[in-house]
């Protein structure tokens, strides 16, 4: 997972109060595996997982979610971000989640959904694919 | 032809293809099995088993405000259900109230909003809680007020705290490892408020199972029967070794007053054999280790909870039948009450019908397969009772290397156990995606994707709001003086060292918020920063 400026930097976190973690850090040892940098923050408020995302200059943040409650806390991440105009970073989430509210999450600015019982080569592939490359986006329009 | 495949348990236990009475030849029938209802209880916990009593059929529940919680236990309770247990949200575990800023998105979403007496009456109105055992499962940091909520309204209904039946408490490791709350408290500081409760309601209210130790979330991130007896087991170590230092109950007073709580998984005789091996070597430290002398202290009441993480998203009918062989082995192992999941677990919180179908499971198997006719039907079989050895023996292995790795606080402050639980989650994950462990639906009998077939249960998206108000009225019509001064009871008594629970009862009859009482042990003890590595 090396890009020209370096491996591929992560934030994995988990928005709210719940405490579930096991999705979390599954990712997270499956991506440093497959040679990410990832910083595992574990919960924390959507305004912190942005303030962390910038400090640490990330290229993907992954979400965790088990709380019931994410039709909140991820338009609250979402805003955070935009709010610190970190709009390119790659917002990627998984966890328990009605498959009918993909749509509508994808609206609102999450690059992509995984549900459980996927493979973590999935997602290590989409992060291989997809990170900074909404980065280059950016800086080539401006 | 003999089979060259690789044949185990899934706790990794070798299998041979047949069993016979030369595995047991080491087994002492007195000794190691016994009748049912007597040490060391290999074969159950009472002489007549299901025959007296079927298991109690008990469904976690928490769903929303007070109000949608208090429906949702009367309709349980009108289709058959024996026994109640409270799911509270994050907040009300954590310790923090609902109208915290940071709450609001999770309030009532993954249980129900409790924040003081007031909701708590609410959530058991018109509930006959005199004649039916309830759960309250509460987190560590909140258990003492939940508990003490709990004395205070069965006190204002005039039940005598010396009939009030049930369960509270938690497990410290599965507050402060299996699960990353906000906000918590040193591990020290929350084994001595842990143990304040115990001692205080081991004389106050002697019926009260006021500590649940709890293996269902270690189990879930991935580690084997061996290990879940292990880690629950080390849990009552420490709690035991700090209520007997200080020297203020005996462990004839204590250990009565223990719960245990443990998840049922999928492999069928595995599962099984660790519900008798648990049973035995619970006797077993009590006697030996701790020196307990009365029959109450050995006897290891356990709840189970079928295991969600077996549950799939994909084909998720399937999760029905996975639940009704999770009970089936929870009937054979012979527990005293049981929780079956929603098939709809990977996707939401039950529905209404979801629900029905979890409590009808269990009632079937009470009342149509006649499994509850005979004590322990499976003892004596050269299978189970070797396979009962064998994770006996792994988990006292695995007990012994918590020890050397310095007991139940030095494992959660080292950071000893979060490592051991990220070992097991990477490997459970591994075994699944290389096939190893087979799972129908996700990595065999792939089928093409098909639409949630049930209903999906929405969380109610103003509970925040509804509970802010709530707690903005209470505030103004409670007497503050006396909140208060309840408040600083409990400050004085908790930088004292003393007992605080006489303090925390007198501060929840006066309706103070358990966010109020949890932020004192904050500002005195400091919040605690997990040792996760980064």
């Amino acid at each position: 997972m090396n890009q020209e400026k370096g491996p591929i930097r992560v934030l994995i976190a988990i928005p709210g109060f719940d405490g579930h973690w096991k999705g979390a850090m599954t990712v997270t040892m499956a991506l440093r595996d497959a040679g990410a940098e990832v910083i595992y923050a574990g919960t924390q408020t959507p305004r912190s997982i942005a303030e962390i995302a910038i400090q640490e200059d990330v290229d993907v943040i992954g979400l965790s979610i088990f709380s019931g409650g994410y039709m909140k806390l991820i338009p609250q991440t979402i805003d955070a971000l935009h709010a610190k105009k970190a709009d390119d970073i790659l917002v990627i989430l998984g966890g328990i989640i009605p498959p009918d509210d993909i749509p509508k999450l994808k609206e609102l600015g999450v690059d992509e959904i995984f549900l459980p019982g996927g493979k973590t080569q999935d997602i290590t592939d989409y992060v291989n694919e997809n990170a900074g490359l909404k980065r280059k986006h950016h800086s080539i329009t401006g | 032809m003999e089979s060259t495949r690789n044949f185990q348990t899934n706790g990794d236990i070798p299998l041979k293809k047949i069993y016979t009475s030369d595995d047991v030849a080491d087994i002492d029938y007195e000794r190691d099995v016994g009748a049912s209802g007597e040490p060391p209880y290999t074969r159950g916990l009472y002489p007549e088993m299901y025959r007296n009593r079927p298991w109690s059929i008990r469904q976690f529940t928490g769903h929303g405000t007070p109000e949608e919680t208090n429906e949702w236990f009367k309709y349980e309770y009108e289709h058959g259900e024996t026994g109640f247990s409270v799911a509270f949200d994050v907040p009300t575990e954590s310790g923090i109230d609902s109208d915290d800023p940071r709450a609001d998105a999770d309030v009532g979403v993954g249980g129900v909003a409790c924040d003081s007496v007031k909701d708590l009456e609410v959530i058991f109105d018109g509930l006959p809680i005199d004649k039916v055992s309830t759960s309250l499962v509460a987190g560590t940091l909140s258990t003492c007020q939940i508990t003490a909520m709990y004395f205070a309204l069965a006190e204002k209904r005039g039940i005598s705290p010396k009939e009030i039946r049930g369960t509270g408490g938690t497990d410290m490791i599965s507050d402060q490892v299996c699960m990353h709350h906000m906000d918590q408290i040193p591990p020290q500081h929350q084994l001595k408020l842990c143990v304040d409760l115990t001692e205080w309601s081991c004389k106050y209210a002697p019926r009260w199972l006021s500590v649940n130790f709890d293996s269902y979330n270690h189990r879930e991130s991935g580690v084997t029967a061996a290990q879940e007896l292990a880690f629950l087991f080390i849990n009552l170590i420490g709690y035991t070794e700090e209520a007997l230092k200080r020297g203020n109950v005996t462990i004839d007073e204590l250990a009565p007053c223990y719960a245990y709580n443990m998840a049922l998984d999928m492999d069928f005789f595995e599962e099984i054999a660790k519900l008798r091996a648990a049973r035995r070597m619970l006797y077993k430290i009590l006697k030996e280790r701790f020196g307990a002398k009365d029959p109450r202290s050995w006897r290891f009441r356990v709840h189970v909870q079928t295991a969600g993480s077996t549950h799939t998203l994909q084909q998720p009918l399937n999760n029905v039948v996975r639940v009704a062989y999770e009970v089936m082995a929870a009937a054979l192992g012979g527990a005293q009450s049981v929780h079956a999941n929603s098939y709809d677990e990977a996707v939401c919180l039950p529905t209404e019908e979801s629900l029905l179908l979890a409590l009808r499971t269990q009632q079937v198997a009470q009342l149509e397969t006649n499994v509850t006719n005979v004590v322990d039907p499976l003892g004596g079989s050269y299978y189970v009772e070797w396979l009962t050895n064998e994770v006996e023996k792994g988990a006292w292995q695995y007990l012994e290397k918590i020890e050397q790795a310095g007991g139940l606080v030095k494992i959660i402050e080292s950071g000893w156990a979060y490592n051991e639980f990220t070992k097991a989650m990477v490997g459970h994950q591994k075994r699944i995606e290389s096939g190893e462990r087979k799972i129908v639906g996700i990595n065999c009998f792939v089928g093409k994707t098909e639409p949630f077939p049930g209903k999906i249960f929405r969380p109610n998206p103003r509970a925040g709001e509804i509970q802010a108000e709530k707690l903005r009225e209470l505030r103004q019509e409670r007497d503050n003086q006396q909140a208060q001064n309840a408040l600083d009871q409990v400050r004085r008594d908790t930088e004292a060292g003393n007992n605080v629970m006489p303090a925390v009862m007198e501060a929840a009859k006066a309706y103070c918020t358990i966010g109020e009482m949890c932020s004192i042990w904050r500002d005195i003890y400091g919040i605690w920063r997990l040792p996760v590595v980064r």
